[in-house]
């Protein structure tokens, strides 16, 4: 069984940070559903764990919004497989929703990194 | 397809497709798992573990497709439909209520619509004004102008681009098949151009048409060129117009016709505008003027007074000069006014007002059918606590209910809307078959766009009302006291039943104003048949006769062939007399006649003027026949033959406003301007000729027999009265074959009984009466029937406590009398609410009674008699069975 973190290093997803995780791991390409969660998993070292019942509904509102396309393909292991691309307009919306979210860890590390008035 | 069920389709291959993704995100994991050591059964367990519930996944992502809000609302009415078709009794009966007061709202308005809100069938409709004179001393407000005055408006008015003036009548036609008697109109010229009509083939009248010895010509209505003519092509062929061969020049288009009066053959008005001065004084046309663009009604009016104030000087006249045989009769600003009125308004006239009372009856009676509705759901609502309880209890929250409640009112409003129409599209038959007669433009009546925008406003409206009423409990009743009541149920439930009470008021208190409004008006109706016209109108039978003048030129022939006609329906058996007459009341137009009464000077502005209301032409047999009695003096006799010295009979009118405290036998008049004196012989009883709802004029009968002397004229078209003890049908043949055999060419028309007349005279008094009546009806129904739903329920609510009362020994009268005590109580404060209501409203309605006061204080005893026996009977069910409580098994009732 694979190991996980411990449910406490383990992140709640921040609404709407999901969008830009499920954006960003299909810049690479197209995936599906399963690999999504693989991916994430693996690249997060098991941080981010995203279940199926986030991650479709996500998936398909994305869809609607025409930020993915999804079409019927068939896996290296010869199997049909609902498979998710990243559209202009998805890739648009990875690259504004990715400064956003630098420019608020980036205010947030600020805030960390001010020195305690206190202890001086 | 249509688009529900695209959206259906989309979405059933949308959720298969997402089953099979799933499907393969599990057979994915399952394989890695295996690849990764684990055994078969492990890794499809652990598969399913880490993907989690299958249904939760399906559900939060269909969530996200499209057209997800429209499948929710779809499913909310799905699952209303399927639930109130469990409940089939509730259902019906909401629904017949609701297409009931729905049904009756379509179809008045359809009424409405057609008749007060649908703009003429002309171009811009909005510019005719129908334009009459005004003569103040005569009591005359509408008066037809005479052909002088039209001839001199049309050329110095400024406000109309066109002017022109019709009169109506009758001909005989001569058709293809048997002769027609026809409504004919004769025009003047530059009156198509006023309608802004042009013919369908053919062409109108043109100038030299309407001028002396123009050439004999006819226009065709469509209906009549259709029916008598079988739809050939008849322009440019000869048609027999009361005997004289017309060339049809046109056909006009289906439909054309001038206020109302169903006219199919329409003839040139000859008028010569040089002999102006020579047409002036017989009033006989009246006048529709189309305005210029641009120029309002009001405009038109300022630029009247001007042209009022010059009239006569501008005829060469001395506006100073006092009325007389010199002066120059035309109109001026004080005595002989000119009126404008826009001619749709006109051609209505007061309907709409009896239009508007009968939609606010409907109103009444579908508001009444709302409360019946909302406390039907608010009992359904009540009995389903526990289902309620149990979905807030699983996580519905008051907004799903909430939805639950309205898509359930609404499957209920458009269900009775739809059933609504239906009801109104065989209402409005019935309605517009009897009440054609006594409805303007009921031709104009027929359910459009307008009336089904405003059917399903009405639908979407009602579902609002009656459906917040659940909605209202469910914001009261906390749930989860609900939940704990759904187990035991104590009578801890008077809030719920203060607002059904209050529904049970309102509605009595509607029902009783809109039976109180019915009730005045049954008894006007009843007044207006019970007035004495001053004949006995029983075993009359009457038809009328036009001869035409060319063949009748001679006066005397008319005469001849009257008197024959009543000289051999007196031969036939069972006929007990016959007479012949001009005008046949009790609705006849009147004459107003200037007459030279001997002894009788006027001072102007002071005394009535001398002129006659009704001039009747009689024969000798007149009075017998009609039964009219004598006051003084005798009526006609053989003895008054054509050569005899003229005689007249007056009515009791005219002997009291012109010969007050004189005997006025011997008198003698000169009736018409005739050059001849005529001798009063006899007083008769007042005859109603203007209407049984009107006071009788001043008249005067001159003897038929004797007017081709004295007066050089004898009317060629004449009421013929049979007082005979054989009913209408078989009289028929018989008269048919006197006429024919006199005429055959003649037509023999309105045959009637005098009843008929008499109701067909009141045939509007009646129409509203009777559709007042129905509705009060039903909302009497209604009502009962909600008082009784409530006191039912209520009985059942409590049958707890009633077990208890009757164990501690209450009898079973007593639990009778509680019963009924609700009942009448609820329904004594809507009685008094409801009366003290009528009295303020049924003043709207004033005018339309006869008779009756508005607070009339026999109708309102009435009323609330009635309506408290009708709360007695629907509150007695209830009780009855209340006293049938067994106190063991209430007891331990849930």
């Amino acid at each position: 069984m694979l190991k996980r973190a411990p449910a406490l290093t383990r992140i709640e997803l921040l609404q709407g940070t999901l969008d830009l995780i499920i954006l960003q791991s299909l810049r690479w390409g197209a995936q599906h559903g399963y690999g999504l969660v693989q991916h994430i998993r693996a690249h997060t070292r098991g941080v981010l764990d995203v279940d199926a019942g986030s991650l479709y509904p996500a998936l398909h509102r994305l869809e609607r919004q025409k930020a993915v396309k999804a079409a019927w393909e068939l896996s290296e292991n010869r199997q049909r497989v609902r498979v998710y691309r990243l559209t202009p307009a998805g890739r648009a919306r990875l690259i504004e929703e990715r400064s956003r979210f630098e420019l608020m860890t980036a205010a947030i590390s600020g805030l960390f990194a001010q020195p305690d008035p206190a202890k001086r | 397809m249509n688009p529900l069920a695209r959206l259906f389709g989309r979405r059933a291959r949308r959720a298969a497709e997402f089953e099979e993704e799933m499907a393969s995100h599990l057979a994915m994991d399952e394989q890695v798992r295996i690849a990764r050591g684990e055994s078969p059964d492990d890794a499809r367990l652990h598969a399913e573990l880490d993907f989690g519930s299958t249904v939760t996944v399906r559900e939060v992502t269909s969530d996200m497709w499209s057209g997800e809000t429209m499948h929710r609302v779809v499913g909310d009415f799905q699952y209303a439909a399927r639930s109130l078709r469990r409940v089939p009794g509730f259902t019906a009966v909401a629904v017949l209520t609701l297409a009931l007061g729905i049904g009756a709202n379509t179809a008045i308005f359809s009424v409405i619509n057609g008749v007060v809100l649908q703009p003429l069938p002309y171009p811009k409709p909005e510019q005719l004004v129908f334009i009459t004179t005004q003569l103040p001393a005569q009591h005359f407000d509408e008066f037809w102008m005479d052909a002088g005055e039209f001839l001199d408006f049309r050329e110095r008015n400024t406000s109309f681009s066109s002017v022109g003036g019709y009169r109506t009548g009758d001909v005989n036609v001569g058709t293809d098949a048997a002769p027609q008697r026809v409504t004919s109109a004769i025009v003047t010229d530059g009156f198509f151009d006023a309608m802004g009509v042009v013919a369908a083939s053919g062409r109108t009248f043109n100038t030299r048409e309407t001028l002396p010895n123009g050439p004999p010509v006819v226009v065709l209505s469509n209906e009549l060129w259709r029916t008598a003519f079988g739809g050939r092509p008849v322009v440019g062929t000869q048609v027999q117009i009361n005997r004289v061969s017309r060339m049809v020049v046109g056909v006009m288009p289906p439909g054309f016709d001038v206020h109302d009066q169903g006219v199919k053959v329409w003839l040139p008005a000859v008028l010569d505008p040089a002999q102006r001065a020579q047409q002036r004084g017989g009033h006989y046309l009246y006048l529709i003027g189309r305005l210029k663009d641009g120029v309002t009604l009001l405009q038109a009016r300022a630029a009247l007074e001007p042209m009022l104030a010059n009239w006569i000087a501008a005829d060469g006249g001395d506006p100073k000069a006092p009325p007389g045989p010199t002066a120059i009769h035309a109109p001026d600003p004080k005595n002989h006014r000119v009126n404008y009125a826009a001619l749709q308004s006109h051609m209505i006239g007061s309907i709409d007002r009896e239009l508007w009372i009968l939609q606010a009856a409907v109103v009444v009676v579908l508001l009444i059918a709302c409360v019946n509705l909302a406390n039907l759901l608010l009992m359904r609502a009540e009995s389903r606590h526990k289902e309620l309880a149990l979905r807030a209890a699983l996580g519905a929250g008051r907004a799903r209910l909430a939805r639950l409640f309205i898509s359930e009112s609404v499957v209920i409003s458009a269900s009775g809307a739809a059933a609504g129409v239906a009801l109104a599209f065989a209402g409005l038959r019935a309605l517009v078959a009897t009440g054609s007669k006594s409805i303007p433009r009921a031709g104009a009546i027929t359910m459009d766009t307008h009336v089904f925008a405003f059917t399903l406003a009405l639908g979407a409206l009602c579902g609002l009302v009656f459906g917040l009423a659940p909605l209202l409990h469910l914001a009261s009743g906390n749930l989860s006291t609900a939940l704990r009541q759904a187990g035991s149920r104590t009578t801890a439930l008077s809030a719920r039943n203060r607002v059904r009470r209050t529904l049970v008021i309102a509605e009595m208190a509607l029902a009783v104003t809109l039976v109180t409004g019915a009730g005045l008006l049954l008894r006007s109706f009843w007044n207006l048949m019970r007035v004495d016209a001053g004949f006995d109108r029983s075993n009359l039978t009457t038809f009328s006769v036009e001869l035409p003048r060319l063949a009748y030129n001679d006066s005397t022939r008319c005469v001849a062939f009257f008197e024959s006609v009543i000289a051999e329906l007196d031969a036939v058996a069972g006929v007990r007399s016959a007479a012949a007459m001009s005008g046949l009341p009790p609705r006849r137009e009147v004459n107003k006649n200037d007459a030279q009464l001997e002894g009788y000077a006027p001072v102007a502005g002071k005394d009535p003027p001398a002129n006659v209301d009704y001039v009747q032409y009689a024969t000798t047999t007149y009075f017998e026949t009609m039964k009219i009695p004598m006051v003084s003096g005798r009526a006609f006799e053989r003895a008054d033959g054509p050569l005899s010295p003229p005689v007249l009979v007056i009515n009791e009118t005219l002997a009291r406003v012109f010969y007050p405290n004189q005997d006025p036998l011997g008198k003698r008049i000169k009736p018409n301007g005739d050059t001849l004196w005529y001798t009063v012989i006899g007083v008769a009883k007042d005859v109603k000729q203007g209407g049984v709802d009107s006071q009788a004029g001043t008249e005067l009968y001159l003897l038929y027999e004797q007017v081709p002397r004295t007066e050089g004229f004898a009317p060629p078209n004449m009421n013929v009265v049979v007082r005979s003890t054989l009913d209408k049908a078989t009289l028929a043949p018989t008269i048919r074959r006197i006429v024919s055999g006199l005429d055959r060419s003649l037509p023999i028309v309105q045959y009637r009984t005098m009843d008929e007349v008499f109701s067909e005279s009141v045939a509007r008094p009646r129409f509203l009466a009777k559709l007042l009546g129905v509705f009060a009806t039903v909302a009497l129904l209604l009502s009962a029937i909600g008082t009784y739903g409530v006191l039912a329920y209520t009985v059942t609510e409590r049958t707890r406590e009633i077990g208890i009362r009757a164990a501690l020994g209450a009898t079973r009268d007593g639990v009778l009398m509680m019963v009924m005590r609700e009942g009448l109580t609820l329904a004594g404060i809507g009685l008094v609410i409801g009366l003290c209501a009528s009295a303020a409203l049924t003043r709207v309605a004033s005018s339309l009674l006869f008779g009756v006061t508005p607070t009339d204080p026999l109708t309102f005893t009435a009323v609330g008699i009635f309506m408290l026996l009708v709360a007695a009977i629907a509150s007695i069910v209830p009780a009855r069975r209340a006293t049938t409580v067994d106190p063991l098994v209430a007891l331990r009732a849930d």
